[in-house]
């Protein structure tokens, strides 16, 4: 049976594709599922640093807004098409993932946290003073998406538009983590995470791996917030906001970690209850904060962990075996 | 640029940073616990020596004790909370634990207090002391004689009693300090009480200078963040040097480059530092 499961759960992300028609194809529903698949994608940038590296990434909304910015300002100011600003997203990213990698190259557990975090908080107060990338205004104005595929055009403005593409980049963000979690990088990493020791024993370089899966994640989340920018036609410094951390951050832990759907399902949950229950800006907070901390607290492995105890009644009796959380203890 | 007057704002501001930072270089030394809430604690601690000022009409110096002893009181219930992850020292997760609890009190504290800048009034804020160009006021001098005591104080018990070698054995290695028969659990307890206990303190000191917001807590954090990281992990010392450096830089950056960057250039200056010292400058 498991050897079946990644393709039934490629499946069934591919099967999305029909749920805002299914829905009823209302503007609201386009809009939910297009959010949902941008921040999905979003949040399995961070995804791959925090479930493979076992490290907190905090500085992934520097990626995330280096994409929106690339597509706004090269579509506003240079009329790129999306493909083009799309590859600039990625070089933009991976430019800022080398020179983060390389600073946090040392760093590990807390001190890697705090330095991505304060680069974020430094990146958004630069996005914020200087006029080259709009200051406090941002770019607004983003002309609609353009991609021309074997001589068919796709324009898309609306977010029945942009839904296909934001499926399409989805799916192939799907794709590449499951490429990913069976490639050499993918499985050193996870080797680097669990026996540093038997990693180095094998001549697996961890700092290398660190340095490489940190960078690969850098343009996942960049191309999110590339297609994020054409998706609110408007570019600002509140793409640094923590809500777009809580919420990665949230996407991965909610479901459980190192489960191929885990982040996707995970920001489905969050925009349905913001979109179709939410209690007002600052009750969703409490909500995505008070969920981030009681899943942690309550059920470490996520809410699968809850699927464990129901399956096998008597085994929650027994004290967690070690792999509960293997990346927490060193 | 008056450098006299630079120097007082660096000192100025700079025990106001060293103040914010202690509670969280002991809990960092202690429990090796990183604390993404610090800042909205700040928050939370300002705005409720606030509530007590316009709501119960208390003076400023009954409120602010009144928010040491509420943000004490959110210790003990965030530690509780905390305390199996704590114990097990799943620092991966309690970071993530602790942003979630900061994304709380952020989203709480604009419900209850409004999302509007409010004005948290120290009478000592406008008495002024001046000696011909240069100017500070009392407030100032309450900040940094407060700063003094507390980490003189904080050094004394650490090093010269019964209770600081309690956190320091603690710290140094929580199993073997369990085998004889010290309660980690509340010894982890007491440093976070004083870390939100502290961060109030440090609030109702520091707060009254500009308006207070919902989202100050963001960008108060990272200064902290500075001063933790180049003091050197749980070095109270190192601190109080790091807290007074930083502010000097801040002034004199302010002054002679440009106001709106001194974070990315504070921020800078710790790169600098990591990159050479991944452990920061005072490592024991």
């Amino acid at each position: 049976m498991k050897h079946l499961a990644t393709p039934a759960a490629l499946i069934l992300a591919a099967l999305a594709y029909f749920v805002p028609s299914v829905a009823g194809g209302a503007p609201v529903v386009y809009a939910a599922c297009t959010t949902i698949a941008i921040l999905a994608v979003m949040a399995y940038g961070a995804d791959l640093i925090l479930s493979y590296l076992g490290e907190v990434s905090l500085g992934h909304t520097i990626f995330w807004a280096a994409g929106g910015y690339a597509a706004s300002m090269l579509a506003v100011n240079a009329d790129w098409n999306g493909w083009q600003t799309a590859a600039a997203a990625i070089v933009a990213s991976l430019v800022l993932a080398a020179v983060l990698g390389l600073v946090t190259l040392r760093t590990r557990e807390f001190v890697f946290s705090l330095v991505t975090y304060a680069a974020a908080v430094v990146a958004m107060e630069v996005a914020f003073n200087w006029s080259f990338l709009g200051g406090s205004d941002g770019i607004v104005g983003v002309p609609p998406l353009e991609l021309a595929l074997f001589g068919h055009g796709i324009t898309g403005s609306g977010n029945a538009d942009l839904w296909p593409i934001a499926w399409a980049l989805l799916m192939l963000t799907l794709l590449f983590i499951q490429r990913f979690r069976h490639s050499r990088l993918g499985t050193s990493a996870l080797m680097v995470q669990m026996n540093p020791d038997l990693a180095q024993a094998l001549g697996v370089d961890a700092r290398a791996v660190r340095f490489l899966v940190f960078v690969t994640s850098a343009p996942i989340s960049a191309l999110a917030g590339w297609l994020y920018a054409y998706q609110r036609a408007y570019v600002g410094p509140d793409m640094f906001e923590s809500y777009f951390l809580v919420l990665m951050l949230t996407a991965i832990v909610v479901v459980g970690r190192r489960l191929l759907l885990g982040p996707l399902i995970g920001t489905a949950l969050i925009i349905a209850q913001q979109t179709f229950f939410s209690i007002g800006g600052d009750g969703d907070k409490i909500i995505l904060g008070t969920v981030l901390a009681a899943i942690l607290l309550l059920w470490p492995r996520g809410l699968i962990g809850l699927w464990d105890v129901l399956r096998r009644p008597r085994a929650s009796a027994r004290p967690p075996t070690a792999p509960a959380a293997p990346a927490a203890r060193r | 640029m008056n450098l006299a007057q630079q120097l007082i704002n660096g000192l100025v501001l700079g025990s106001g940073y060293a103040l914010i930072a202690i509670g969280w270089t002991v809990l960092l030394g202690a429990a090796r616990l990183v604390n993404f809430a610090h800042g909205q604690l700040y928050m939370l601690a300002a705005f409720i020596a606030w509530a007590a000022m316009t709501r119960l009409g208390v003076s400023y110096f009954v409120a602010v004790p009144i928010a040491v002893l509420v943000l004490g009181l959110l210790g003990v219930l965030l530690q509780g909370m905390m305390l199996r992850l704590v114990m097990q020292q799943n620092l991966t997760s309690l970071m993530i634990v602790t942003l979630g609890f900061g994304y709380v009190f952020q989203g709480g504290a604009a419900s209850l207090f409004g999302g509007d800048p409010e004005r948290f009034i120290s009478p000592l804020q406008n008495a002024n002391i001046r000696f011909g160009e240069i100017w500070f006021t009392w407030q100032d001098v309450l900040t940094l004689v407060c700063t003094l005591l507390l980490f003189g104080t904080l050094w004394l018990v650490l090093n010269r009693t019964r209770l600081g070698a309690l956190v320091r054995s603690v710290a140094e290695d929580p199993k073997l300090a369990q085998l004889f028969g010290i309660d980690a659990a509340r010894v982890y307890i007491g440093v976070f009480v004083f870390e939100c206990a502290a961060v109030a303190l440090g609030a109702g000191l520091v707060a009254p200078r500009s308006p207070i917001l919902a989202s100050i807590g963001f960008d108060e954090v990272i200064m902290t963040f500075v001063v933790v990281v180049l003091g050197g992990i749980g070095s109270v010392g190192g601190s109080l040097l790091a807290g007074f450096g930083l502010g000097m830089f801040t002034a004199l950056f302010g002054a002679l480059v440009s106001p709106a960057y001194t974070t990315a250039a504070a921020f800078l200056v710790l790169l600098v530092v990591l990159a050479a010292r991944p452990r920061g400058l005072g490592t024991r």
